[in-house]
């Protein structure tokens, strides 16, 4: 009878998955048809041949080589912020001291924070310490996040403090048990933040957009903006460009996917 | 800490918002500051290449160095084409960054707060006001007597004075675009009608006509997003949105005509109610045979359905009172930071060559702004080009006022929440009116 | 919703009880915390960094935003500070008098009553339905499920623009085929709302799912076991059981949706620009269409210090009305 139960309910899921999931196939498909062949009524939902041209068009004529290039880049940048979330994340789990409880506060206020209409003041900030018209500075504003310091703290706290007071024992620096103790105990944790840094730089939209300045700096979601013109749209062009995007981030989402929901059990938001 | 205790939460946030609002001030002094060097070094530097004395507007000297240059929209890779020439002959680079439209606003703002923008800028002429008052174009009048290209005369009527108030030299025709009626000649013909309509009411009578032809079929398309097409309609039923005084007045019979008009084709279902409506693609399938474009749409025919030719065409836009339509078009002009003022004026003189100018419409269907070039582009046999040219003629330039814009948006708002919600146009009106005295106020 | 830069993380972000653990556990915990470092400046150390870079970046834009608020900045300001004048609350009095602000305030309400149920009644069925099997088939639904949540919103707006396109869209075609009249997704004032909620809710579903489940399983077996043999399973076990073993799972993915629909953005931003007639327009969307398509910086920057005391205080009340449920 459990049988039964479970595989009803796996037959449910299994439908509504297919359903979050359609966009991402009829996104694939679109952008292996034709000009005409994407924008014809009623929709072909398989393309007739399949045409890789409109690939070929981002990457000949539309630079996304250099878009692609720029987005790693940035998200390479994020994984220092992520390094330095997992510090704030350690210090403020494993130590007491003065003005930590206002300090975490204050990092938590930031969350309330709506970000796209603090634009202006975030640029001049940028400007004046000259990251403006720069890959790296792209990556600047989103460095480090209050959600991701959250995280790590929770998980950190459960790190036994014995084995951190035996390393101290031994004689090892702090920094060096944060680096060869604390942080190998967190492999869940750092899967998730792994995750949640790739995807905050690699989509940045808001940005890039503003901070790029030159279109050299311009990262793929800007490309991908370039695309959507008032007049006439070239759904295949636009959906190859989506599929670009979309596809390294479902990769490294399989890749580590086991270590998600552990991370987060473990992270105690229960 | 514990979050069940909010207390210390809102403390902190009180007392934060307390001693930041103190130490805010210095720093936004402090980023103020960091953009006033700039704006003077602009003046300093205009001021010493005039006290030089440029000799003549040669480039000798100048090659190797790099301009940018912002392009609006997705015409870059054929602009690149474009300037090869110019770089070819002068040693001088240009480096083309693609802007969004949609993104154009925000581009503006940060470079005008940092200072730091490209050498040379394509401007929208909506925007044009913007760029003025952010001081975001250098003033090139004493420097501009060397480039031949760059006379006034070399432009239409009194263009050049018209787009720089003041006396001032900021910018410079480059493209100029007008609106003019698109038809599908067969569909028409089909419909028995052997020529486009003329007259509002024959536009309107032909549209219902045409919608008729089935339930996803319409007669005419209007983009829910063109801002100037109700200003159009105004001066068609021959009145104006400016009063004689200069400011902006909408309460006239000659606008209540131009709404009615607007709302017509809504009220008879002519029209599709989308706003994601892909005017060139409802256009080729003849889904939505007639509309008011610009020459763009014909190169989107073209590109996309090259089999159509033939079967359809472009004519003067309908007449109410008269045929007047909208004059749009992009200026060029220098950055008022750019370090390059001798450079960017030999660019914007290269473009300004009618040869340039006409190899510019060949690749990418937009119309010359040079006199000489689009003389040359009449004299060709090519019958559209004697419409848009006829139309370009009789055409007028949007409110040049920064407040415009919003304005314009309102008026949008207006049309659209009575032809698409049912909302009562009297009452919307009075809105409109109310909201259009709130932003002319400031 | 919010998945631009550091938004992305706001979806599920949430002000913090560290754990679960009862008063004395915590203690405990504490006590052990304590080390041989406690007086010296090494903490500061590891928090410095990231605390610097949430200042530059989270509190001073925020604190320029509210100085900003009281002057009439524009872009000739922007260009020339001599062009910058105190003006007092202007720019409040005018906010208040605002129809479009109030408009924008009633959307966004809208937004939330139907925005956040949905979003944790179906994060939280998906949640318990994949909990009930750790098979391989149920670990690769899982991964479906989260795949919206990280892509990129330049990317689903043109993967919903191109759904929902009235001309050549799948779904009217969907409609149509089964008999159905079209619909006018994006155009509709009333319809566009609906629309441009779907893809909020579509994409926001997949973190709250995963928190979701990690609490679900990290409930000890046992405890339904014993439930079992007093006869209580099915719902009564759901009630009784997981629901109140969920509560700070749903306090946290509550406030975080919460503030997430509070500061809506994206969404309408990318499919709808705000429209169609201000349809979809948000609070945030509103102040920036102030900022930066009128060029009315000290008047967006008042919406903004709005936005973001009407954040806190909604906040303070639900975590106040926690305590006050759970104390």
């Amino acid at each position: 009878m459990r049988n039964a139960r479970v595989r009803l309910i796996g037959a449910g899921l299994a439908l509504g998955a297919l359903l979050t999931a359609f966009p991402f196939v009829w996104m694939v498909f679109t952008s292996l048809k034709p000009l005409n062949e994407a924008r014809t009524y009623p929709p072909k939902i398989l393309p007739s041949t399949v045409e890789w041209g409109s690939y070929l068009t981002l990457f000949r004529e539309l630079d996304f080589g250099r878009y692609t290039v720029n987005t790693i880049i940035v998200v390479m940048v994020g994984f220092i912020g992520m390094f330095f979330m997992a510090m704030a994340g350690y210090g403020f789990a494993k130590f007491e001291f003065r003005g930590r409880r206002a300090m975490f506060l204050l990092v938590l206020t930031t969350l309330m924070i709506p970000v796209q209409v603090t634009l202006i003041p975030t640029y001049l900030i940028l400007n004046s310490v000259g990251l403006t018209n720069t890959v790296v500075g792209i990556a600047m504003p989103t460095l480090v996040s209050a959600f991701g310091i959250f995280l790590f703290r929770q998980f950190m706290e459960t790190l036994p403090t014995e084995i951190l007071d035996a390393a101290r024992l031994d004689g090892a620096g702090e920094f060096r048990i944060f680096l060869s103790v604390a942080l190998p105990m967190s492999t869940p944790i750092l899967a998730v933040m792994t995750i949640l840094t790739f995807i905050a730089g690699w989509n940045s939209f808001i940005w890039p957009l503003v901070i790029a300045g030159q279109q050299e700096n311009y990262t793929l979601s800007v490309g991908l903006a370039l695309l959507n013109q008032q007049v006439s749209i070239n759904p295949a062009l636009q959906m190859a460009g989506a599929s670009l995007m979309v596809i390294p981030t479902i990769v490294l989402f399989v890749l580590l996917q086991r270590h998600i929901v552990q991370g987060f059990t473990m992270s105690g938001i229960n | 800490m514990r979050l069940t205790n909010w207390r210390p939460l809102t403390t902190a946030l009180a007392v934060m918002l307390v001693l930041t609002a103190c130490g805010g001030v210095s720093e936004s002094e402090n980023s103020t500051e960091s953009t006033t060097p700039v704006t003077s070094a602009t003046t300093d530097a205009s001021v010493t290449e005039t006290t030089q004395g440029v000799v003549s507007g040669t480039t000798d000297g100048l090659a190797g160095t790099t301009l940018n240059f912002w392009i609006m929209g997705d015409t870059a890779t054929a602009f690149e084409e474009l300037v090869s020439g110019f770089t070819a002959e002068t040693g001088i680079n240009v480096k083309v960054d693609a802007i969004p439209w949609d993104a154009v606003n925000d581009r503006l703002t940060t470079a005008v707060a940092s200072g730091e923008g490209p050498d040379v800028t394509q401007i929208g002429l909506s925007l044009l006001p913007t760029f003025i008052a952010g001081e975001a174009l250098m003033d090139v009048s004493d420097l501009v007597g060397d480039y031949p290209n760059l006379t006034a005369a070399s432009f239409p009527s009194d263009i050049m004075a018209t787009l720089n108030p003041g006396g001032a030299t900021y910018s410079f025709p480059w493209v100029s675009d007008t609106r003019v009626l698109f038809y599908r000649s067969d569909i028409l013909g089909d419909a028995g009608f052997s020529e486009p309509p003329a007259t509002w009411d024959e536009l309107l009578k032909m549209a219902s006509v045409l919608a008729d032809r089935g339930s996803t079929k319409y007669g005419y398309y209007i983009p829910q997003w063109d801002a100037p097409l109700p200003v159009a309609y105004t001066w068609q039923a021959g009145g104006d949105v400016i009063a004689a005084d200069g400011s902006i007045d909408l309460d006239t019979p000659e606008f209540r005509d131009a709404v009615d008009h607007y709302l017509a084709f809504y009220d008879a279902g002519v029209v599709p109610t989308a706003g994601d409506w892909d005017q060139a693609l409802g256009f080729i399938t003849g889904d939505a045979p007639m509309l008011v474009s610009g020459p763009y749409l014909a190169g989107a025919i073209n590109d996309q359905a090259p089999e159509l030719e033939g079967s359809w065409g472009v004519t003067m836009v309908p007449t109410g009172v008269n045929n007047t339509s909208l004059f749009a078009g992009s200026n060029v002009g220098v950055w008022s930071g750019s370090e390059n003022p001798e450079a960017a004026l030999a660019l914007i003189d290269y473009l300004a060559r009618p040869e340039t100018q006409l190899a510019w419409y060949a690749a990418v269907n937009e119309l010359p702004a040079v006199s000489a070039a689009l003389e040359e582009l009449k004299a060709g046999d090519d019958a559209m080009v004697a419409v848009y040219a006829a139309q370009l003629a009789n055409s007028r330039l949007l409110p040049l006022d920064p407040a415009w814009d919003a304005v314009g948006q309102e008026i949008l708002t207006m049309l659209n929440s009575v032809a698409l919600t049912g909302a009562d146009k009297g009452q919307a009106l009075a809105d409109l009116f109310d909201s259009v005295a709130r932003i002319v106020e400031g | 919703m919010g998945v631009l830069g550091r938004q992305e993380v706001t979806t599920a972000a949430v002000p913090a009880r560290p754990t679960h653990h009862e008063p004395g556990s915590t203690n405990t915990s504490r006590k052990q915390r304590i080390s041989a470092a406690t007086k010296s400046l090494t903490p500061y150390g590891f928090v410095a960094p990231s605390f610097l870079f949430l200042l530059a970046f989270g509190i001073l834009p925020i604190v320029v935003a509210a100085v900003v608020s009281f002057t009439d900045l524009d872009i000739t300001g922007l260009a020339n500070p001599d062009n910058i004048s105190y003006i007092g609350l202007e720019n409040y009095r005018r906010l208040i008098s605002d129809s479009d602000f109030w408009r924008s305030l009633q959307t966004t309400g809208i937004f939330i009553v139907f925005g956040v149920p949905s979003i944790i009644v179906i994060s939280l069925t998906i949640a318990l339905g994949l909990s009930v099997s750790s098979s391989r088939l149920f670990r690769v639904l899982r991964m479906f499920y989260f795949l919206p949540a990280i892509t990129a919103i330049v990317a689903i707006s043109l993967i919903w623009g191109f759904m929902y396109n009235t001309q050549f869209g799948l779904l009217n075609y969907l409609l149509t085929s089964i008999g159905s009249s079209p619909i006018n997704w994006l155009s509709d004032p009333q319809m566009a709302k609906v629309s441009v909620a779907i893809v909020a809710i579509w994409r926001a579903t997949g973190l709250n799912i995963i928190i979701f489940l990690a609490a679900i399983q990290s409930i000890p077996r046992d405890y339904y076991e014993a439930a079992a043999i007093d006869g209580a399973t099915g719902w009564a076990s759901f009630r009784w059981i997981t629901f109140p073993l969920l509560r700070f799972a749903l306090l946290f993915v509550t406030v975080t949706t919460l503030i997430a629909w509070l500061q809506f953005f994206d969404e309408p931003f990318v499919l709808t620009d705000g429209g169609p007639v201000g349809a979809t327009t948000s609070i945030s969307l509103f102040i920036y269409q102030e900022g930066f398509s009128f060029n009315r910086f000290g008047y967006a920057s008042a919406g903004t210090v709005v936005l973001f005391l009407i954040i806190v205080t909604v906040t303070a009340f639900q975590l106040r009305l926690y305590r006050s449920n759970h104390a």
